[in-house]
């Protein structure tokens, strides 16, 4: 028995660190249905990301596939990752 | 109207070219369509319509259309709910696509396919082009067209946008195509039909049937952006590129400005010479040529602004901003996205106020509009060159820097200050909430030095037609004010403050003596509403009618001479704030859809800018001793 890897979002993560992504939770805004859009953009259960860098209480710059978003904060705490 | 061409139903086919953002799209279109482009708006909003046309090798003639770049047809912007609707056929007045030209990225097909997927349940004839393949190869990544095209049921053609030629396979595609206009187009449910979750695995799985990756080149983007976002290096780098292009504004411009203002005096003595003396070379000469002269002058300053911005944003540099700011824009309740239209505004506030349609929240957007004429236009140019040559000694500051560059970065930040400021006090008044912000930072590419230089050709065009038609006009219009009636029999002062022109400058100086303005200062004013530049041909109308002296002597001397040092600051204060430009108003209007916010904005600058020139003037003032 090995123990689980941990489960955390994306928002936690150090710049330079991997992750899989797990899920997304539900989040709708001003008529933006931003879990869809952020699975459109390849946020997706299963896929590798990398976050490449973090601005101090700012965004995040998140590498997926081979395109790269800035994601805020709470965007970011949608997703659910286990970290590699 | 060839007799080889084939017709759908008696008429051209229309194509529709689609992609994401970042694909190199309009690239393309530029590369089919060549000068046989119709730039337009679509019907009841201010979305770019452009519409081009092409003939095949084989003669066949097609119609296309340009649609704004979306990541899906389930659209969360107002360009992405046109794009969708064109391609759906659902846009009253638009005719819907007969086929679908859909633009890849092939250094980034795993997100690019998934639009190509989700367009394809629309079932209209499609044909992939995959575009950048010249920099894909150079990646290593090997992509198997015949595949791919066998995987996704379309033809795939490669292409290279940026090079000539490079379009040359999708003519040839073009022409193989059938079209039959009895193609019903799918309702656009369709595109729910399978999950997102579901095509981004079928996505994966054309991936791995077609596209290799032979040896990994390593990531020159990543290694750029390691710097360049990093978090002491990248607002550094920004900072210092901002204050570059301010010091290029002023020190790079210099000598085409005096070629430009020698040209404008020597034409002036020429026509001077052939007309003689009398009111028609009082017409031309004073009027005319100086004015437009004045104005004239300032075309190199505004070329080398909009040269960085365009050259920024070729590069992919902007979004980089953007993210970088991010947080200082949040902090006003902006979001990152606004920095984009809030650039844009630095150059003119009239594209920028349409840029905001990028932002998805309405109220976002509507303070974004409202703040974006406080950035400093490139109108207001003219009036800062000219004032801060007056009255700011050319000298350097600090070992390095000119004080009149200084000057001009402090007058920038001045209206970003404040439009951060505004744009704090909108927000607190409403529930402030996070707006989502999923800003591609796409790979970094060299600029394209044509599409550079025709972007700018485009801005120089923009402004001689300003200079040629509204400002000529006003100039003329503000000869005629400030010639008529003329001055009664032993008048004592020159004839304009006779004038009808005079008299309501004499009546506003009433209002704008208390901020140090004098009766030349608001006769220029007047005519400045229809757009800033404008005042300095006015002050240069003003001067060499009440001075009498040569058309294309300087006028920054002459206002340093008649002025006080207060008095020039406290122009300069107004002039970072006056909605002094009826058509942003105007845009303003449109895109709101209604005059309220218009009236909004004026009020509220008017009211900013009487305030800070009557503070500027009392303060210098109180130091100068005056």
């Amino acid at each position: 028995m090995t123990l689980a890897p941990a489960l955390s979002t994306l928002d936690s993560l150090k710049a330079g660190q991997s992750a899989t992504v797990v899920q997304l939770a539900p989040h709708a805004q001003g008529g933006i249905d931003v879990q869809r859009r952020l699975m459109e953009l390849g946020f997706v259960p299963g896929e590798r990301i990398r976050v490449l860098k973090r601005v101090m209480k700012g965004p995040l710059a998140v590498k997926v596939g081979e395109s790269t978003f800035a994601l805020r904060r709470f965007e970011a705490a949608l997703v659910s990752i286990k970290v590699d | 109207m060839g007799v080889m061409e084939q017709q759908v139903a008696g008429r051209t086919p229309l194509v529709a070219l689609l992609g994401n953002p970042n694909c190199g799209k309009t690239a393309l279109f530029n590369r089919l369509t060549g000068s046989r482009q119709k730039v337009a708006n679509y019907a009841g909003v201010t979305i770019e319509r452009k519409e081009g046309s092409f003939k095949s090798p084989a003669g066949r003639s097609f119609r296309v259309l340009d649609l704004p770049g979306a990541y899906s047809l389930n659209a969360q912007t107002p360009d992405e709910g046109i794009t969708r609707d064109v391609v759906a056929g659902l846009r009253a007045g638009e005719q819907a696509p007969d086929a679908i030209l859909c633009v890849v990225n092939a250094t980034n097909l795993r997100l690019n396919l998934r639009l190509v997927l989700e367009l394809k349940r629309l079932g209209l004839p499609m044909v992939l082009t995959l575009n950048m393949v010249d920099v894909a190869r150079k990646r290593g990544i090997e992509i198997d067209t015949a595949k791919l095209s066998q995987e996704l049921g379309m033809p795939v053609v490669e292409t290279v946008a940026i090079q000539s030629g490079g379009e040359k396979a999708l003519l040839a595609e073009l022409d193989r195509m059938p079209f039959d206009a009895s193609v019903k187009i799918n309702p656009l449910s369709a595109i729910d039909a399978v999950s997102v979750e579901e095509t981004q695995r079928e996505v994966r799985r054309i991936l791995a049937a077609a596209v290799s990756t032979t040896k990994d080149t390593g990531n020159l983007t990543e290694k750029v952006d390691n710097v360049v976002l990093h978090p002491v290096a990248g607002p550094i780098i920004l900072a210092a590129l901002m204050f570059l292009i301010f010091q290029a504004v002023f020190s790079w411009a210099g000598t085409p400005m005096d070629l430009i203002e020698a040209g404008v005096g020597a034409l002036g003595e020429f026509v001077g010479d052939l007309l003689g003396e009398g009111l028609l070379h009082s017409l031309i000469v004073d009027g005319i040529i100086a004015g437009v002269g004045s104005v004239l002058v300032f075309l190199p300053q505004i070329l080398i602004l909009f040269f960085f911005i365009l050259l920024l944003e070729d590069v992919g540099y902007l979004p980089r901003a953007a993210f970088l700011l991010d947080r200082i824009m949040g902090s006003v309740g902006l979001s990152g996205r606004a920095f984009l239209p809030l650039l844009s505004s630095f150059a003119c506030a009239i594209p920028g106020v349409m840029a905001a349609r990028t932002i998805q929240n309405p109220r976002d957007r509507l303070v974004t509009i409202m703040i974006a004429p406080l950035m400093t236009c490139s109108a207001r140019l003219p009036v800062y060159a000219l004032l801060i040559a007056a009255f700011i000694p050319d000298q350097t500051v600090a070992g390095f820097l000119n004080l009149q560059g200084v000057v001009l970065f402090i007058l920038y930040m001045a209206g970003i200050l404040s439009a951060m400021a505004v744009a704090w006090f909108m927000k607190r008044r409403s529930e402030f909430k996070q707006q989502a912000l999923m800003l591609e930072l796409p790979a970094y590419h060299w600029p394209q030095p044509g599409a550079l230089f025709s972007g700018l050709w485009e801005r120089a065009k923009i402004f001689l037609m300003r200079v040629g038609t509204l400002i000529l006009t006003m100039m003329v219009l503000l000869w005629l004010l400030s010639s008529f009636p003329g001055a009664p029999e032993g008048a004592t002062q020159p004839p304009i403050y006779y004038s009808v022109a005079g008299m309501i400058g004499r009546a506003l100086e009433v209002i704008l003596a208390p901020i140090g303005f004098n009766w030349q200062i608001a006769i220029a004013l007047v005519p400045g509403m229809a757009a800033r530049e404008v005042a300095v041909g006015a002050l240069g109308t003003v001067y060499a009618l009440s001075g009498g002296d040569e058309v294309g002597d300087l006028l920054a001397p002459m206002i340093a001479e008649s002025w006080s040092m207060a008095t020039g600051l406290a122009l300069l204060a107004w002039y970072v704030y006056a909605p002094h430009c009826l058509p942003t108003l105007a845009t303003v209007a449109r895109e709101t859809g209604s005059r309220k916010y218009a009236w909004i904005m004026a009020g509220y600058m008017f009211g900013l800018a009487y305030v800070a020139a009557f503070i500027v003037y009392r303060v210098t003032l109180a130091i100068t001793g005056a």
